[in-house]
């Protein structure tokens, strides 16, 4: 009975804090996330995140139709080691994690102009978003987040390097 | 004549490996030390997933084990639960309670990352590229510090003598 009571009192501390803690702080999340795959990236939904669905690419034929008009950047969001095992052929690499070290010479390379598409490692990846969110950030307009990223686009045969 | 020498013998060593056992088992220095480990551990664990709730739910996603509907929620419970059972076992506050909802949490952490060894499932979604470059992970090593971790919490938890420092107990 006193073991009840003092893990009673534990759990309501807990979870009060949490939620208090979760309600309040930038880094919140929602109480249920996105979960499924089939319905696109999957993210806890953190609640300062900016809604960049309408940037998003979820069809891998039309990423290729972007890809072969030639008028698209695409840049890798993953790690450096990543890029080197493999790579959509004619991407460039600015992982997300080294973007502050990165950026001067990606800017100095690729005008503001430049039309972008970013992708990562699919669907449970989030980087190609967070990358998308710091491009648009330093003054890149036109931006696009091939979310199947480097798995979906190796799974239909096309280039790669 | 013989075998009942033996047999004392032995008798004897049982009783004063006994003694040791009870000895060990009833310091309040080794309870103390355990305790702090115990708790400092926990406030440790808790501190980057109470910062990155959402990285935390992910790393839960990629267990493959818990409905869809529950992921966040656990990650925002679970680490304020490590949190207020580390604290409670620092300054004494019903640790024998606390140190049983650690052992729990260490439980259900063997057997997540138990059952995702013999299946074989890894989880690499290739999404932690803010830190460092490449994620691996050693399941192994994590299982066994794991059952280390757990020993502590058990002497914590079987202890019956006076405990030292303890604010209400």
């Amino acid at each position: 009975m006193k073991t009840i009571k003092e893990l009673s009192i534990f759990a309501g501390i807990s979870i009060i804090a949490s939620f208090a803690v979760n309600y309040f702080s930038p880094a919140g999340i929602a109480l249920v996330g996105q979960w499924d795959i089939a319905k696109g990236v999957i993210t806890a939904n953190e609640k300062n995140e900016i809604d960049l669905n309408n940037l998003e690419i979820g069809d891998i034929a039309l990423a290729k139709k972007l890809y072969d008009s030639k008028k698209f950047l695409f840049v890798d969001a993953r790690s450096r080691d990543n890029y080197n095992e493999g790579h959509i052929k004619g991407a460039v690499s600015l992982p997300v994690g080294q973007f502050d070290k990165k950026i001067e010479a990606f800017m100095e390379q690729y005008p503001a102009e430049k039309a972008i598409v970013t992708y990562c490692a699919g669907r449970t990846c989030e980087d190609s978003h967070n990358l998308a969110q710091l491009l648009l950030a330093f003054g890149y307009t036109e931006i696009n987040v091939f979310i199947d990223g480097f798995p979906g686009w190796e799974s239909e045969g096309y280039p790669i390097e | 004549m013989f075998l009942s020498t033996a047999f004392r013998d032995g008798n004897q060593k049982a009783i004063q490996l006994n003694k040791l056992i009870k000895t060990f088992h009833d310091n309040h220095w080794i309870e103390l030390a355990a305790r702090l480990i115990l708790g400092v551990t926990f406030v440790y664990a808790s501190y980057k997933k109470i910062l990155a709730p959402a990285i935390f739910a992910k790393i839960i996603y990629g267990y493959d084990l818990f409905p869809a509907v529950l992921i966040n929620l656990i990650a925002i419970i679970v680490p304020f639960l490590e949190l207020v059972a580390g604290l409670a076992l620092i300054i004494g506050f019903y640790p024998r309670s606390a140190a049983l909802i650690v052992n729990l949490m260490l439980l259900v952490f063997i057997t997540a990352l138990s059952i995702n060894l013999i299946r074989g499932h890894e989880f690499n979604c290739g999404c932690f590229s803010k830190g460092t470059d490449t994620q691996e992970t050693f399941v192994g090593p994590l299982i066994f510090r794991d059952f280390l971790i757990l020993a502590l919490g058990l002497h914590v938890f079987f202890y019956r003598n006076v405990r030292k420092l303890c604010i209400l107990s």
